[in-house]
C-alpha cells in the first residue's frame, strides 16, 4: 500500500523538500535498491530547486535505460525519447523554444555507445543545454551487457570471462569534442554534485556532467562488489578532488577518477553565434523583415 | 610515515668545555605538522653541539601534510646516554601549539622545568566531533593562567601574533626560540649565528627580528609569564538556537538498500523485521542529513525543528 502524504501538508524546516519536484503517483519509482540513480535525481532536482528554475520553463529528456526512467519521476515537462537520441531532440527542443531549460539525463551505454555520435555533435555545437550522464559502468535495464565504460576485466553478461575492452573517459571525450563545461563527481558527495549541477546548468553553452553512480544489482552482484553500502562506500576510495589533486604529487592513494570541475571553455554558444549570423545576413540584405 | 632518527654527536672541541654540564639539559619541542619543531630542535641542537656537548635528538615527524602531532627530543650535555627524556625530566617544554604543550606537561620537571608555550590554538577535527547544536568544542578549557599557576617558571605568549606583526607568522616559532634563549645558558650573538644559518635567506631579517622581539617579551614578563590584557579566552559556540531533528521514514517507500544505516555517523538507523530502515536512537541524531542525501529513494527526511516543537507527520 502506497501511503503518499499530501506535500502540502508536510511539516517543513525551510529544507529543500523533493516531494515538491516528483510525480508523486509513480512513486515509489522503479530502480532497483541501492541504485545510485535515485541520489542522482535528487542532486539535480535540489540544484534546479536552489537555481528556482520554473517547472513550466524546465524540459527533461532522457534516453532508453535505467538512466532514461529517471526523467520519468520529475514534475515538469519530460520527454522519453529513443535509444541514444536524447541529445538530438534536445537539440531540437532548444533551437525551437531557447527559452526553456533544457536537461538531458542519459546513461554511459546512452550517450557514449549507441548515441555516441550525438554526444560528439551536441559538445561540439555548444548549444546551451546540460547532459547529466549517469555512469554506472554497464547497461543495467536491458540485462546487464557490456558498455563503453565498463572497467577492464570485470564481469557481465556479454563478457562471462572478463571485459576486454579498454574504456572511455567520458569527460576526456566531451572535452575534446568541444563542450565548454565539463565535470565529475559520485553519488557519494550529494552535495558536492548538487553544487556541480547549479553550476552545470548555470553555465552559458554545452555542460557535461558525469555522475558516478552504481549498479548494484546487476554489475554489483555479478563482480562481487558487496551491498549497496559497500558499493557507495568504494566511491570514496577511487575519488580525489581537482584542486587537491594539482597540490600534492604524492597521492595517498590510487587516482581512477578526478572530479569536480575538470574543463571550461569560452567558446562562443550556439544560438548566440547564430543569431549573429541572422543579423549579419538581415543587415546585408538591407533592413530587417 | 613515522620516523625517528638519532643524531648524536661526539664532544667537539675544549673551546665551550665551560658550558657542558654534568646533568644533561633536557628540552622538549611539541607541536603541530608544519609549525618548525623540527627546525627549533635543529637550532638547538647545532648550538648545544658547537658549544662543545654531546647532543642526542629524537624526534617523530612526517606529520606536516596531515598537521598532526609532532615532538622532538633535544638532550645535551657532558655525556647523553638515551635520546629520549623519561617523563617528569624535561627542564624545557617548548609547545608552538597550546594544546600540544598541555598534553606533554606530565614530561615537564614540576622542582625546576620551564614552561614556554604558543597561546595559539589549532583545534583538531577530532575535537569538532559532537555536531549537535551549539556543542562545545572539544578542546582544552584550561585558560594559561590556570596552567602557569601549576608549574614553577611559565610563559604563554602570542607567538602567532607577535610574528604576524613582523609580516610572516611562519616566524612563530624563531619567536619562541628567543624566548627559550632567555632559559638556557647560550650567548645571544650564537643563538643568531645558528638561526641565520638554517632559515631561508630570504627570512633572516624577519627571524633576527621575530628572535630579538621574543627574547625582548620574555625579558619584560620574566615575573608573571603572560601578556595580562590579551584575552586568551576561548571562542564560545556561535549562538544558535538549538534544534531537535526529528527523521521520518516514508515505509512505503524504502527498499530495505541498507545505506542509511550503514553510512549515519551516529549509527541511529537500523532495519527492522520486515527490513524496513527504522530510527533505532532518535536522541542519537545530530540532524546531519546524510541518511536523507543518499537515500535513493526519497524515503528518508529529516528535519530540523525548533526544541520544543514536536510534529507529527500528517497523513491525508
Amino acid at each position: 500500500m502506497n501511503e503518499r502524504a499530501d506535500p502540502q501538508k508536510l511539516p517543513r524546516d525551510g529544507s529543500f523538500e523533493i516531494r515538491d519536484w516528483l510525480r508523486l503517483e509513480l512513486m515509489p519509482h522503479f530502480m532497483c535498491p541501492g541504485c545510485g540513480h535515485g541520489i542522482a535525481l535528487r542532486a539535480l532536482l535540489w540544484a534546479l530547486d536552489e537555481l528556482g528554475i520554473d517547472k513550466d520553463k524546465l524540459a527533461v529528456v532522457s534516453g532508453i535505460g535505467c538512466s532514461g526512467r529517471t526523467a520519468a519521476y520529475i514534475d515538469a515537462n519530460t520527454f522519453h525519447v529513443t535509444h541514444g537520441r536524447p541529445l538530438a531532440f534536445a537539440t531540437g527542443l532548444k533551437l525551437a523554444r531557447p527559452d526553456l531549460t533544457v536537461i538531458v539525463i542519459s546513461g554511459d551505454g546512452d550517450s557514449l555507445a549507441i548515441g555516441g555520435n550525438h554526444f560528439l555533435h551536441a559538445c561540439r555545437r555548444n548549444l546551451d543545454m546540460t547532459l547529466i550522464l549517469l555512469n554506472n559502468e554497464i547497461y543495467g535495464m536491458t540485462g546487464g551487457q557490456v558498455s563503453p565504460t565498463t572497467t577492464a576485466d570485470r564481469f557481465t553478461t556479454t563478457t562471462p570471462f572478463g571485459n576486454n575492452e579498454p574504456v572511455f573517459d567520458a569527460c576526456e571525450v566531451a572535452k575534446a569534442a568541444g563542450a565548454t563545461f565539463v565535470g565529475r563527481e559520485a553519488t557519494l558527495q550529494t552535495p558536492n554534485l548538487k553544487d556541480l549541477l547549479k553550476h552545470a546548468v548555470a553555465h552559458h553553452g554545452f555542460s557535461m556532467v558525469e555522475v558516478i553512480s552504481d549498479c548494484t544489482e546487476i554489475y554489483g552482484r555479478k563482480n562481487d562488489l558487496g551491498n549497496s553500502p559497500e558499493m557507495i562506500l568504494a566511491q570514496k576510495s577511487g575519488m580525489r578532488p581537482e584542486a587537491y589533486r594539482n597540490t600534492v604529487d604524492q597521492p595517498f592513494r590510487p587516482n581512477p577518477f578526478r572530479t569536480g570541475v575538470l574543463h571550461r571553455g569560452d567558446r562562443q554558444e550556439y544560438l548566440d553565434a547564430y543569431r549573429a549570423r541572422v543579423q549579419a545576413v538581415q543587415a546585408a540584405k538591407g533592413g530587417g523583415k | 610515515m613515522t620516523e625517528t632518527t638519532v643524531n648524536e654527536t661526539a664532544s667537539a672541541g675544549a673551546s665551550g668545555e665551560k658550558t657542558v654540564a654534568e646533568r644533561p639539559t633536557n628540552v622538549l619541542i611539541v607541536g603541530v605538522g608544519g609549525q618548525g619543531v623540527i627546525m627549533v630542535s635543529k637550532v638547538l641542537a647545532t648550538l648545544a653541539q658547537a658549544a662543545g656537548n654531546q647532543v642526542k635528538q629524537s624526534e617523530v615527524h612526517g606529520m606536516a601534510k596531515r598537521g598532526g602531532a609532532v615532538f622532538s627530543h633535544v638532550r645535551f650535555g657532558r655525556k647523553v646516554f638515551s635520546p629520549t627524556i623519561p617523563r617528569g625530566e624535561a627542564d624545557v617544554l617548548l609547545a608552538l601549539e597550546w594544546a600540544e604543550g598541555l598534553r606533554w606537561l606530565p614530561y615537564l620537571n614540576r622542582a625546576r622545568g620551564v614552561f614556554i608555550a604558543d597561546t595559539q590554538r589549532i583545534v583538531p577535527p577530532f575535537a569538532c566531533r559532537n555536531r549537535a547544536d551549539g556543542a562545545p568544542l572539544g578542546y582544552s578549557r584550561e585558560t594559561p593562567k590556570d596552567i602557569l599557576a601549576k608549574v614553577r617558571t611559565g610563559y604563554a605568549l602570542n607567538a602567532t601574533g607577535i610574528a604576524e606583526s613582523l609580516g610572516n607568522r611562519r616566524a612563530a616559532n624563531t619567536v619562541l626560540l628567543g624566548v627559550l634563549s632567555t632559559a638556557l645558558d647560550f650567548a645571544e650573538k650564537d643563538w643568531l649565528k645558528v638561526i641565520e644559518s638554517f632559515v631561508p635567506p630570504k627570512t633572516v631579517e624577519v627571524n633576527r627580528a621575530a628572535f630579538l622581539k621574543g627574547r625582548e617579551w620574555a625579558e619584560r614578563h620574566a615575573d608573571v609569564g603572560l601578556d595580562e590584557d590579551v584575552d586568551f579566552s576561548l571562542p564560545s559556540p556561535p549562538a544558535v538556537e538549538p534544534k531537535r531533528p526529528q527523521v521520518f521514514i516514508e515505509r512505503a517507500w524504502c527498499k530495505s538498500c541498507d545505506i542509511c544505516v550503514k553510512m549515519c555517523p551516529e549509527r541511529c538507523l537500523e532495519l527492522d523485521e520486515k527490513n524496513i530502515a527504522r530510527m533505532k536512537a532518535p536522541e542519537r541524531c545530530t540532524g546531519c542529513r546524510l541518511c536523507e542525501y543518499l537515500c535513493p529513494d526519497f524515503a528518508i527526511r529529516v528535519l530540523r525543528l525548533p526544541a520544543g516543537d514536536s510534529q507529527q507527520e500528517v497523513r491525508p
